[in-house]
């Protein structure tokens, strides 16, 4: 299992959740599982095409999934997946 | 620096990543505050208090009563007479630490001034409000190879990323600009004090680390934090992001020639119309459910209408705006970053 940080202006999509634990290999297949089990958050995360919207980061750990093999960077048990959106408040 | 200065600053100087060395180049130091608002203002009191010699401030906005629960060097006097920010924060500032060299201009900073404001700063704190200001800031302090350290908060969380000319970019971390209306902002989603403060500290701390000759390219981290839930992380942008920046490879400077949103003031209509430089569809769905926080919002196919704090905005599909209750360009682009972000 991974862990998927949910930011906080994105909970509203998923009833208030921080974090889903899921069972995933890599990037593209957490994003699919929660495009199955959380289709509103999902929406938010990804466009019409499923790329990644472009105000947000993702990282796995403390690495940039564009540092690391991008949407198809593996995951391991135990591995964190925090969505960082770009913020401009102030 | 004098007996009774050394003893001003005699518990900073102690504190031995600073020293009296550290201290000598903090008193050497300009630094420029852009926006005055809850992170710039304990940003512009906390350089004032640790000793920078000169700070360079600039902000296009008025002191509102909606603003005191955060923004901590004004209080309920300001409000009144609705001094603009950059005024109150100067008089503030120069009874706080008289040996500062104070520079406040009330002004909206973008392409056509940027350049010659940024001239003879060491370093620039990012108080913004909006994404528009912030990629003109992020383009003209990589010309002039000028550090800043982006700071935004919404909410109880925000971020903070020192952009140094040897380390990624604002615009290698986020990609192009979001499209208005893509985030939440202060005035939609709200924002907490402690969360402005923590993240405006953890800024401050990075520009001291940044002026005492700590804090290169490689040391840059990406700081994300929630006061609320507890969630601090600090997250690395490594030289990846780099190569494929229309600016940091390209060498690209977008944002600095180019007006992102024009504005034209509506002759004997009290009302500004605010034109995207480049057009993206709004998702007025979304956005309207935003804007309910202020009151009843119309809309149609074609555009939503609600009113807030005496101005009235509409918001177009195609981006456009018109804001009804001013005249004043900067006034407009100021309740459009507000109300809409940018």
């Amino acid at each position: 299992m991974v862990t998927v940080y949910v930011p906080s202006q994105l909970r509203k999509y998923c009833r208030g959740a921080t974090r889903f634990p899921i069972a995933a290999d890599t990037v593209q297949s957490a994003l699919g599982v929660l495009e199955r089990e959380h289709a509103a958050l999902y929406r938010n995360l990804c466009d019409e095409t499923g790329a990644l919207r472009g105000h947000l980061n993702v990282f796995v750990n403390a690495d940039h999934m564009r540092d690391l093999d991008g949407i198809d960077t593996t995951l391991a048990p135990g591995d964190e997946v925090t969505i960082v959106p770009a913020v401009s408040g102030g | 620096m004098s007996g009774a200065e050394a003893e001003r600053y005699s518990r900073q100087v102690r504190f031995a990543p600073i020293g009296a060395a550290g201290q000598e180049a903090i008193d050497r130091a300009s630094v420029g505050v852009v926006g005055l608002g809850a992170l710039g203002g304990v940003m512009a009191e906390q350089l004032a208090r640790a000793g920078v010699g000169a700070l360079r401030l600039i902000d296009r906005d008025l002191v509102e009563f909606s603003n005191l629960h955060r923004q901590t060097l004004y209080d309920e006097s300001d409000a009144r007479r609705r001094l603009p920010k950059a005024v109150a924060a100067e008089r503030r500032l120069k009874r706080i630490n008289s040996r500062t060299a104070i520079q406040a201009t009330v002004d909206d900073l973008n392409g056509s001034n940027v350049e010659g404001w940024l001239e003879g700063l060491d370093l620039v704190m990012d108080g913004l409000d909006n994404f528009e200001t912030r990629f003109v800031l992020n383009d003209a302090c990589r010309k002039a190879r000028i550090p800043w350290i982006y700071t935004a908060a919404v909410g109880s969380y925000g971020l903070v990323m020192p952009v140094v000319p040897d380390g990624p970019c604002l615009r290698c971390v986020v990609g192009n600009m979001p499209a208005a209306g893509s985030s939440p902002t202060c005035d939609t989603a709200g924002v907490i004090a402690p969360a402005t403060a923590a993240l405006a500290s953890v800024a401050v701390a990075a520009a001291l680390r940044r002026l005492t000759g700590r804090l290169a390219g490689g040391d840059v981290r990406l700081a994300s934090i929630d006061v609320w839930s507890l969630r601090f992380q600090t997250l690395r942008p490594e030289a990846e992001l780099r190569r494929a920046c229309p600016l940091c490879e390209g060498g690209r400077f977008d944002y600095l020639h180019t007006e992102p949103v024009r504005a034209i003031t509506m002759c004997g209509r009290n009302a500004v119309q605010l034109i995207p430089g480049s057009r993206s569809e709004l998702d007025l769905d979304t956005l309207g459910r935003s804007l309910e926080v202020f009151g009843p919002v119309e809309s149609n196919e074609f555009l939503l209408r609600c009113a807030a704090e005496g101005f009235e905005l509409t918001l177009f599909r195609d981006g456009r705006a018109i804001v009804r209750g001013t005249e004043e360009p900067s006034v407009a682009r100021a309740v459009y970053s507000r109300m809409v972000g940018s």
